[in-house]
């Protein structure tokens, strides 16, 4: 459902694009001002393009810049490609400041709210899209109506809630509060994904013996992979970045995750930019990475949840 | 609870149909769902609870709980460590608002701060996502790379790359040189970009808009695809030219698009503070104190002071004006669509 519109609009609107370019170069062949005219403005809009695509990496370049400088180069400042590039930077704020605990902390917390709410939420999807059951409308919206909830306003009462159950400062009590967060999104696009699936198909599983376990397991699921995918992709990369409740939850450097063991180095009396970058790399190259390998999964994902 | 009535109600009225999403084949099989009927309902009402069940937990202790736990806190003097709240009614929500020097000119100042922030951002963000929306769409061959380019910022959306752009806007950072070195020096802040009380939220302002631009482009970009295109062909048959068909054509069709983004964008500036607290914490002298940083501060950052029915009254208040935003919204888009 989610990959069938872009595709045939693509191939039309290209098709429609080389068919008008074909239809008044006819007409118009001795014309030269109007191709020129068309050239240029092809030239303009790739210059535009790009321009904005340099502020969109502009932040990054110097992170990236700054993280193979030394202490004197990054204090004089001024040029972006590194005079003598270093890996020391990179090498010495990896070893000594813990940020291999840091990042095995972040993937376990990660690893645990993407699979926590995929098993949570493909399981609420499939009752809201499929089965039918007294309440569903009601429950349905009142997750929805998270939505408009602030973080703020839960964010105290949860730290609250944690202390007394002993959950503070353990990364499930980062978990849950995340899952559960990112109810309203995964829900929607959950649901939405199993709405898709042809109805027969169960009711031809069903007659055959299959429990309603066995329907989900093995029609619905394989069938939504690529909303899975989505709903994971849009859940890791938030929680990766998270810093507001874990700063407030965790107090055990031990424990702390990436973003975290980036906020100790910036602590410091005078930040040593060159540190604060190569460890802001350290926290963002994962989700670049991920984002790059998984991210047609997330436009069409994307896609999906603007036209439900 | 207002609601609560209405999906029972639809769950009655659908039960002697047999529930429209029934398939109903040919006359045997029919007889034979109806004898079968009252037990699947059975079976199908449990399972549905079942799936839905660890989701509801979650939500009744995480949601619910918190939520209600909150508000009654908002209406108690506590300081986390007392073994019991002092209720003080609607005193927190009088102090915030015009009865308390301590926190009331604090708070009015951090609104108005808010205030701009709401303007500013989500107009800037349609402004500059939807003619990057309109150019993209037209170059078909970097389409694909330039998305992922531009998606940059939200993908590193965090505390990473906010200390990048703290780094990039010193006084002796990159945008400062960049300025000199194109001969626009004297735009050049000495202070830093963040130290200058007048720099200072304009720079924020545009450090969210960057950040909100990418999601805003990519729903444009959608919308753009799904246009048939006849209509356009027909636009410029009737001799609208390019500037004519986007401004006449395209952004009326999409304009429930810029609905959707202008209120994500408008509630985002309205509850984040995230971008605030990391590379301003509302410096200098209070310049980039917004609603949410506030409220944060009075939860978290302020040891013993008894001011946590303060932060969840004004949580609340964020709350209130959240929903206003959302309901007004939701009338603009019925009136226009």
């Amino acid at each position: 459902m989610t990959t069938i519109p872009l595709g045939p609009a693509d191939g039309a609107s290209a098709a429609g694009r080389t068919n008008g370019t074909a239809g008044s170069g006819g007409e118009s062949g001795s014309d030269g001002g109007r191709l020129a005219r068309r050239i240029s403005a092809k030239v303009v809009i790739a210059v535009l393009l790009t321009a904005y695509g340099l502020v969109s990496v502009y932040p990054f370049l110097w992170m990236v810049s700054a993280a193979f400088k030394n202490q004197i180069e990054v204090v004089r400042g001024g040029h972006l490609i590194p005079h003598q590039p270093t890996l020391h930077t990179l090498t010495s704020t990896w070893n000594q400041l813990h940020f291999f605990r840091y990042f095995v902390n972040s993937l376990e917390v990660t690893a645990m709210t993407v699979v926590l709410t995929l098993v949570v939420y493909a399981a609420a999807g499939y009752a809201f899209a499929v089965l039918d059951f007294p309440g569903r409308g009601l429950l349905q919206k009142l997750f929805i109506s998270l939505l408009f909830v602030p973080g703020i306003t839960v964010m105290l009462p949860i730290v609250l809630l944690e202390d007394k159950l002993h959950l503070l400062g353990s990364h499930i009590g980062l978990v849950l509060p995340f899952v559960n967060g990112g109810a309203p999104l995964s829900i929607l696009l959950m649901t939405g994904a199993f709405s898709a699936v042809p109805k027969e198909l169960r009711e031809s599983a069903r007659v055959d013996g299959a429990n309603e376990f066995h329907v989900f397991t093995r029609i619905y699921l394989p069938l939504s992979r690529p909303a899975l995918i989505t709903v994971g992709l849009l859940t890791a990369i938030p929680t990766w970045n998270e810093y507001l409740l874990t700063r407030v939850s965790l107090n055990n450097p031990g424990s702390y995750t990436l973003p975290l063991g980036l906020q100790t180095l910036s602590s410091e009396n005078v930040p040593h930019y060159n540190e604060m970058m190569a460890g802001a790399l350290i926290v963002v190259v994962p989700v670049v990475l991920l984002f790059l390998s998984l991210q047609r999964y997330f436009v069409n994902g994307l896609v999906g949840a603007v036209k439900g | 609870m207002t609601t609560a009535p209405r999906p029972a109600l639809s769950a009655e009225t659908a039960a002697p149909g047999g529930g429209p999403r029934d398939p109903r084949p040919g006359a045997g099989p029919a007889a034979r769902a109806a004898r079968l009927r009252p037990r699947r309902r059975g079976y199908e009402a449990v399972s549905g609870w079942l799936f839905v069940a660890p989701a509801v937990v979650l939500f009744a202790v995480m949601g619910l709980y918190t939520v209600g736990y909150g508000f009654l806190l908002s209406f108690a003097q506590w300081n986390g460590f007392a073994a019991h709240w002092t209720w003080v009614g609607i005193q927190n929500y009088k102090d915030l608002l015009w009865a308390d020097p301590r926190y009331a000119p604090r708070v009015q100042h951090a609104a108005l701060h808010t205030l701009y922030v709401m303007l500013a951002v989500p107009a800037l963000t349609v402004l500059v996502s939807f003619p990057l929306a309109v150019l993209l769409n037209s170059a078909r061959r970097m389409q694909t790379l330039l998305r992922s380019v531009y998606f940059v910022p939200y993908v590193t959306s965090g505390i990473a790359v906010f200390f990048a752009w703290q780094y990039i806007l010193q006084p002796d950072g990159a945008i400062n040189t960049l300025l000199k070195s194109v001969g626009m020096g004297s735009l050049s802040q000495p202070q830093g970009w963040l130290g200058n009380p007048h720099t200072a939220l304009p720079t924020m302002i545009v450090v969210t808009v960057w950040g909100a631009v990418p999601v805003a482009m990519l729903m444009y970009l959608t919308g753009l695809q799904s246009i048939d295109r006849s209509v356009l062909e027909a636009a410029q048959l009737d001799g609208a030219g390019w500037w004519r068909t986007n401004f006449s054509v395209v952004w009326p069709l999409v304009r429930p698009i810029t609905a959707i983004v202008v209120l994500l964008n408008l509630r985002d500036s309205l509850q984040g503070f995230q971008t605030f607290l990391v590379m301003t914490n509302g410096g200098p002298g209070d310049h980039t104190n917004v609603l949410g940083l506030e409220a944060y501060r009075l939860a978290f950052l302020m040891d013993l002071d008894p001011t946590l029915g303060l932060a969840s009254a004004l949580g609340w208040l964020l709350f209130a004006a959240a929903l206003v935003i959302a309901l007004i919204n939701l009338r603009v888009l019925r009136s226009r669509t």
